[in-house]
């Protein structure tokens, strides 16, 4: 059976344009002024945070099955009950404020909604959320009314996904309080076709460069496949070599297939940005690091998880290892961790589920309603995205404590977390990513990389940039 | 090299080549032969007079294939120089070689290739990580990785001397907007009349950061071909001959192909060093006595690395060398004067040493005055070679 049709990619792409071409929508007034019992309320379901209100009997996010969680690695600190109400809004609540509710509807002018009315008629009536970037201008405060307005960003497509053809939708949504923007969102969503009988339309394999591997070298393609990065070592005098040979050009020996497995750390020595032409398996752009090893030789291989604006030469990373397959294992490079977060798992219930879509004041049915859920295609209710943003927010502002400002968190959505799973969320901080810019706006930032794991895969990665200090009210404390 | 001695023996008495384009639709044996028969007419020579063949091993044409063609009965002399466009001037230097030492008396170097309309050395040749060979070992560092272009490759050097010197994309686009100043007055080139901006160097696209596309020279398909013989023979012929005063290859330390990351000092081409301090121990001569340079421009970093190691300038200040149209027609040092390859065609370097050779005899399109000896290297970042003529 063929979809039929509706709309051509080019009348999709004009209709696209003529909602973009409107620009904002109307400001729209949150139902409620920011209030202690809302922000309560998302406390009670989402919980973990220290230093915020939360009844330990009823943080439901903290219920840790015993068998399933390493005991050194639970966070022992639960957080203490706290019935002082709070002054001012989780940031990740932003969004929590302006959502329609039960009974509401989107406004007619919401580009949100159109583009959603006409990727239904173009003939794709399927929705996920793919990315959720905010960014946070201040804090907001219990008893100031926001508004929201939202434009469309960008339409991409058609585009030919695991889950079928579809299109990016992402829109950037403003909430101001008294005509003062507060905080902005990208949000994108995939709009698309679901691929049912043809699951065999997964992405054609990808013809992966491999290393020619010699009786001199094979050492070195064992270690990466075993987790390591083996640097020469001359048996007779010691010198280091990278890449190897069998013969030490410092002495002369003749290589014993001796060797020294490195740290696993170093600094950026020099690196490239690709963007063209294509490279086999790689979605471009790719940054490929020159690593300088504190073992005295360089190393190539690619910067994963560093967005390449924030690359620079001195970049302290940490070894990775990329499995090609069964044989071969690629040396790669992360920014490396000034610090790790202690992991948070969290037993995904049913009553978790709905009760964080419910206090995000998110009542689509599949964060509800089971029998829906799986006509959607998941297997049970899954987590909203309100709730995963907070989740990530909550995760990283109760490890940061008081005086640290979350500026802002980018959301990438994975697999979904469905009920009765388990979500793992750990961190790392990776300040020097952070302190890139030139501008000092940014160097007392950090930024704490987030991922989330559940059955299904990674659930959620995220990076959130905190603010050791409060962050300054209005726009001149913004970013220059 | 005593053969190559401070008395010339061997010199160019002609050159030829094709059209430049982005699609020939001729084999590459064909686009040989036509280039060879122009630079014998050239010189004024005949192809029974060629008794030796010099090409890249990177060439498709066999010298074997190319005797047949040229009705050759009898070929004295044959060599194939490695590492891509580095065997540029190498061709010449063998061929003077062979001439200087009476193993040949006419060689012809030649170099054809349909670059842009057949394989593209730009693209991501993945089989070259496979090969059983110390170059597919090589290119196993790299190729996985994701660093797998020509452009990538030198992009690692560039952002590394960017940070060592201060050097930034614009001095990177002056270089370009030279070579389009250039080659716009050039009607061979395939940017003949399209001179840019350094705005529009600025505005093109990232190919791989820190190398804009403006900064990569162009594709093309064509063939260039030259003719060297004795310099007494070569007094005989048509032209003024253009003296090979000095021929020399290099390789430096820890040399790889394209991606030589593990020298102490990664900032700096140590194998076009090699090659200088030969040029102008050779010629007698030193950087101050040169009248034009055709340096090998694939991509424009490589263009500044070159006057430092050439010792134009000191290293590190390559910036402020070229500032100020310095190496542009009428400036200190005029470079490239045919366009390059970044404004007239990607023919390895052969097209580089055919414009040296027109600087000696006085009819460039855009002639540079004086007498004085004109440089000329190969391609950079590979073990490489150069040449003086005058």
């Amino acid at each position: 059976m063929s979809a039929a049709q509706a709309m051509t990619p080019e009348e999709v792409k004009a209709a696209a344009d003529r909602i973009a071409a409107a620009g904002d929508s109307r400001p729209r007034l949150a139902r409620d002024p920011v209030n202690w019992p809302t922000i309560r309320t998302w406390l009670e379901a989402i919980g973990g945070a220290a230093g915020t209100v939360a009844d330990a009997d009823t943080v439901l996010a903290d219920t840790v099955p015993a068998d399933t969680v390493p005991a050194d690695t639970v966070p022992a600190d639960t957080v203490p009950a706290d019935t002082v109400p709070a002054e001012t809004a989780p940031p990740a609540m932003i969004q929590v404020w302006t959502m329609p509710g039960l009974h509401g509807s989107r406004e007619s002018d919401d580009p949100l909604g159109a583009m959603m009315a006409l990727m239904n008629e173009a003939g794709y009536p399927a929705v996920i959320a793919t990315n959720c970037d905010q960014t946070y201008l201040r804090e907001v405060r219990v008893g100031e009314q926001l508004a929201v307005s939202a434009r469309l960003l960008e339409v991409t497509g058609p585009k030919r996904t695991a889950l079928g053809e579809g299109w990016f939708v992402t829109t950037r949504s403003t909430w101001t309080a008294n005509g003062e923007p507060v905080a902005t969102m990208d949000f994108r969503v995939l709009k698309y076709r679901p691929a049912r009988g043809e699951r065999s339309a997964a992405p054609a394999a990808q013809p992966v460069m491999r290393s020619m591997i010699s009786a001199d070298t094979a050492f070195f393609w064992e270690g990466t496949a075993a987790g390591e990065l083996r640097v020469q070592a001359c048996e007779r005098c010691g010198a280091r070599r990278h890449p190897p040979g069998p013969r030490c050009p410092a002495c002369g020996a003749m290589a014993t297939g001796s060797y020294v497995v490195a740290a696993g750390t170093g600094e950026v020595y020099s690196y490239v940005v690709h963007h063209h032409p294509p490279v086999p398996g790689k979605k471009l752009p790719i940054v490929i690091a020159l690593v300088e090893l504190p073992e005295g030789v360089r190393m190539t291989g690619e910067l994963l998880g560093v967005a390449p604006e924030r690359v620079r030469i001195g970049l302290p990373v940490r070894a990775d290892f990329t499995r090609i397959d069964d044989d071969l294992a690629l040396p790669a490079w992360r920014a490396g961790a000034q610090a790790t977060l202690p992991p948070r798992v969290i037993d995904v219930t049913p009553t978790f589920v709905v009760a964080s879509a419910l206090a995000t004041r998110d009542y689509q049915d599949v964060h509800h309603d089971r029998d829906r859920a799986i006509a959607s295609g998941a297997k049970d209710i899954f987590l909203n995205i309100l709730t995963t943003t907070g989740l990530v927010q909550q995760y990283v502002t109760a490890w940061a404590g008081p005086g640290q400002s979350v500026k802002a968190i980018s959301i990438r959505l994975g697999a979904p977390c469905q009920a009765g799973d388990t979500l793992t969320l750990t961190g790392e901080v990776t300040s020097a990513v952070g302190t890139a810019a030139e501008g000092t706006a940014e160097d007392s930032e950090r930024v704490i990389a987030v991922t989330g794991r559940c059955g299904l895969g990674d659930h959620v990665t995220a990076t959130v940039r905190l603010a050791d200090s409060r962050i300054p009210g209005g726009p001149e404390g913004g970013k220059g | 090299m005593p053969v190559i001695s401070n008395e010339p023996v061997a010199a160019v008495a002609g050159i030829g080549a094709t059209e430049f384009s982005k699609e020939s639709g001729r084999s590459e044996l064909r686009l040989a032969v036509e280039a060879i028969t122009a630079a014998l007419d050239d010189a004024g020579l005949a192809a029974t007079d060629v008794d030796g063949l010099v090409t890249f091993t990177m060439d498709s044409s066999a010298e074997i294939a190319v005797a047949r063609e040229l009705g050759l009965d009898e070929l004295r002399f044959f060599s194939q120089i490695g590492y891509g466009g580095g065997a540029a001037c190498a061709t010449v230097a063998h061929a003077a070689m062979a001439v200087a030492t009476g193993t040949a008396d006419v060689v012809v170097c030649y170099r054809a290739l349909n670059e842009r309309s057949g394989r593209r050395f730009g693209q991501v040749a993945a089989a070259l990580s496979g090969m059983p060979t110390t170059s597919g070992i090589d290119n196993g560092w790299h190729y996985p990785m994701g660093l797998a272009t020509p452009a990538a490759m030198v992009a690692m050097i560039a952002r590394r001397y960017m940070h060592v010197y201060g050097a930034t994309s614009e001095d990177f686009g002056r270089v370009t907007v030279a070579a389009r100043r250039h080659a716009a007055a050039n009607p061979a080139a395939w940017f003949y009349q399209r001179p840019v901006t350094l705005e529009e160097h600025q505005q093109s696209r990232w190919i791989a950061e820190p190398l804009r596309l403006l900064d990569c020279c162009q594709e093309s398909d064509g063939a260039v071909a030259i003719v060297v013989t004795s310099v007494a023979r070569a007094r005989g012929l048509r032209w003024r001959p253009a003296v090979i005063a000095a021929a020399a290859q290099g390789s430096g330390p820890g040399q790889f192909i394209m991606t030589s990351y593990y020298r102490d000092d990664m900032a700096a081409l140590p194998e076009i060093g090699v090659v200088a301090r030969q040029l102008w121990r050779q010629a007698g001569l030193d950087p101050a006595d040169v009248r034009t340079a055709i340096l090998y421009d694939h991509f424009t970093p490589y263009v500044l690395l070159q006057l430092e190691e050439l010792g134009f300038c000191a290293r590190g200040e390559a910036c402020d060398f070229i500032a100020d149209g310095a190496i542009e027609l009428g400036g200190r040092l005029p470079l490239n004067t045919h366009g390059g390859q970044l404004g007239e065609a990607y023919i390895h370097g052969m097209n580089g040493i055919a414009e040296a050779v027109r600087q000696v005899r006085g009819t460039s399109v855009n002639q540079v005055p004086g007498d004085g000896p004109v440089v000329v290297t190969a391609g950079t970042g590979v073990p490489t070679s150069g040449l003086i003529l005058s």
